[in-house]
């Protein structure tokens, strides 16, 4: 028995190795290079590039397109789930692609139409200017291109959940008497409660670290409209390589936190395997 | 309390789902709606309930025109083919959501919770209320969705296949007491379902429906021994059917005359009966001649399948154990009650 399982364990081995040294390769190598690069020169310097004027901006205003963003989205997304999963409508499928569109379209590209809209040459650009609001260099366009990128996390987590738990549940609700906002809160929300959250944290994830999109529509002012991905390039692009890979690893914590929350979610409550409950 | 349906009609599209149902149910009824999958039994229950508007047509609830009220607003209790029980609160918290829920004239959170135990009492399930709905069985679960619809003290139950996620055993056991519990509740009841059987057994009166039309309304057993037509004959029941030409009140298969009631039909015909409406006839007897192919041992019965020359199927038997023929055997079968119904109606069925 031994001797007949040994070769297909040696193969089982091979197997592992080859997918644990790629991880670690690719992975693993990265993740602790911005640590060491980020302590290179002490604990102290670190600590420096972290609270420097500029870095707490950009932290600040992370914070802030995130704080935005990431609600704006988890509305949007509920309500556009609840809408094609519990109703029909014409023009569903065409909502259901739209949905996919910042997934498909590069983000440099989602960054560059909002200008096109809203820069100074843009559609909107001399209306807004005679009001005097300002787009694009500015937080707000940096917060509506963050918004456009991370639009499908929410839903994409939720559609299919709802689809597949159908209509019954609402439909007792609402013969018991409940009305569309009951049903929703009492009913419906708790059902999806699990993949919300999920969904929540995949897309806070992207919001703080999206860079293409938002590269295009900031400006790159210090202190104003750098966020946490755009000083990380700037300080790297001055040859600041221990400060860069400092505000870096803040980015790479939040993934690893995001990863640790997800594996528990996924692991106490099955978001992906069955029904959430 | 009473209902009336009036020249219901609905289509999804281009499928047309019901056709021109009128239909009365009165009250204290218990009243099932039976037909095959897509006949539209679903879509009439859930119009009544309110959850699909009618194309056209009126539904009156106590001689009052509902049409387009909400289901809210129609107080019905209505149960679901698979319970669609609230997952994440207790069974308890279940049946008490339609009190909860009231804006207007809110019990006390106290007599919320009494009422809620009352009805699980009502329901043999009193001991089971801090559960969650997964805990329980099946046939528990389809209780619990019963005591929730109850809950809003509807005037009229509506059940959409409220046996069909269950096992064989615990569908018989709690076909019977629901039965009974409709008796002693005493509302008026409407339940669909595809099984005849449990259609039978448990209503008052039987509407059996197909493509999206009402083909006959009454009891258990006028539907059952006096089909009005092939359809009905063959979904109400276990039926043979043997082609025939019928003149001068004789029908005739295949040059052999039957003895059969003609009820004054001529021409192309289609004879129905039901396997354990037949004996088996002396050779010289006038009936119909055929091999005995499989003879399987049943409760109390025997089932004889035979082969008839001219014909693609085996006719069915059920035959009292002793005196059952041989696989192999010659045989003349001699129906003993049987139906003749006109050719068009089996192509109309069979559409």
């Amino acid at each position: 028995m031994a001797a007949a399982s040994l070769p297909r364990r040696g193969g089982q081995w091979a197997l592992l190795a080859l997918a644990l040294g790629f991880i670690a390769l690719f992975l693993l190598a990265p993740l602790v290079a911005v640590f060491v690069e980020a302590l290179s020169q002490g604990i102290a310097a670190y600590g420096a590039a972290l609270i420097e004027p500029d870095a707490l901006a950009a932290i600040k205003l992370t914070l802030l397109v995130a704080g935005v963003s990431v609600p704006l989205n988890v509305v949007f997304g509920l309500a556009a789930s609840w809408a094609i999963a519990k109703f029909d409508f014409p023009g569903k499928s065409l909502l259901v692609t739209l949905i996919d569109l910042p997934f498909s379209v590069s983000p440099v590209v989602a960054g560059l139409i909002y200008v096109l809209l809203f820069g100074a040459q843009g559609w909107l650009g001399p209306w807004l200017e005679a009001n005097n609001v300002q787009i694009i260099f500015a937080v707000p366009g940096i917060v509506l291109a963050t918004t456009f990128i991370t639009f499908p996390f929410v839903a994409r987590e939720l559609i299919p959940l709802m689809t597949e738990q159908g209509r019954d549940d609402e439909e007792a609700a609402i013969s018991l008497g409940a009305n569309g906002w009951q049903t929703f809160r009492k009913v419906t929300l708790p059902n999806v409660r699990w993949a919300l959250l999920y969904g929540v944290l995949l897309c806070n994830a992207r919001a703080m670290g999206e860079f293409g999109a938002v590269s295009v529509v900031s400006g790159h002012i210090r202190g104003k409209t750098n966020t946490m991905p755009l000083h990380v390039e700037i300080l790297y692009n001055e040859y600041n390589f221990a400060a860069a890979f400092a505000v870096a690893s803040l980015l790479a914590l939040l993934a690893l936190a995001t990863l640790a929350l997800k594996s528990l979610l996924e692991w106490r409550y099955g978001v992906h395997g069955k029904a959430s409950s | 309390m009473s209902l009336k349906l009036a020249n219901i009609a609905k289509r999804f599209g281009a499928f047309t789902a019901l056709h021109d149902i009128s239909l009365r149910a009165r009250p204290g009824e218990f009243l099932a709606l039976l037909g095959p999958s897509g006949s539209g039994k679903t879509t009439l229950l859930r119009i009544i309930a309110g959850l699909e508007a009618p194309e056209r047509g009126t539904v009156y609830y106590e001689g009052e025109d509902i049409t387009h009220l909400s289901v809210a607003e129609r107080r019905i209790g209505f149960v679901f083919q698979q319970y669609a029980l609230f997952k994440h609160m207790t069974v308890a918290e279940n049946v008490a959501f339609g009190l909860s829920v009231r804006r207007r004239e809110r019990p006390a959170r106290r007599a919320i919770k009494r009422r809620a135990q009352e009805l699980l009492d009502l329901v043999q399930l009193g001991g089971l209320g801090k559960r969650l709905p997964a805990q329980l069985s099946g046939g528990q679960q389809q209780r619990v969705a019963l005591a929730r619809a109850l809950a809003v003290d509807p005037q009229l139950l509506l059940l959409d296949e409220p046996f069909g996620a269950l096992d064989a055993k615990v569908r018989k056991e709690l076909r019977h007491w629901l039965r009974e519990f409709h008796d002693q509740v005493g509302l008026t009841s409407i339940f669909v379902t595809h099984d005849q059987e449990e259609a039978l057994e448990v209503a008052d009166r039987v509407v059996v429906m197909s493509n999206g039309a009402i083909e006959q309304v009454g009891t258990p057993s006028e539907v059952y021994d006096n089909p009005v037509n092939a359809f009905v004959f063959d979904f109400v029941g276990e039926s043979n059917c043997v082609p025939v030409i019928a003149a001068d009140g004789h029908a005739v298969f295949r040059g052999r005359i039957l003895d059969v009631e003609t009820a004054g039909l001529r021409g192309a015909g289609a004879l129905y009966f039901r396997p354990h409406d037949v004996r088996l006839g002396a050779a010289a007897e006038l009936g119909l001649p055929a091999t005995v192919a499989a003879v399987r041992r049943r409760e109390g019965r025997i089932r004889v399948e035979a082969g008839i020359v001219g014909l693609p199927g085996p006719i069915e038997l059920d035959l009292l154990p002793d005196g059952a023929p041989s696989p192999g055997e010659a045989i003349t079968i001699m129906p003993t009650n049987a139906r003749l119904f006109p050719v068009a109606t089996i192509h109309e069925a069979a559409a």
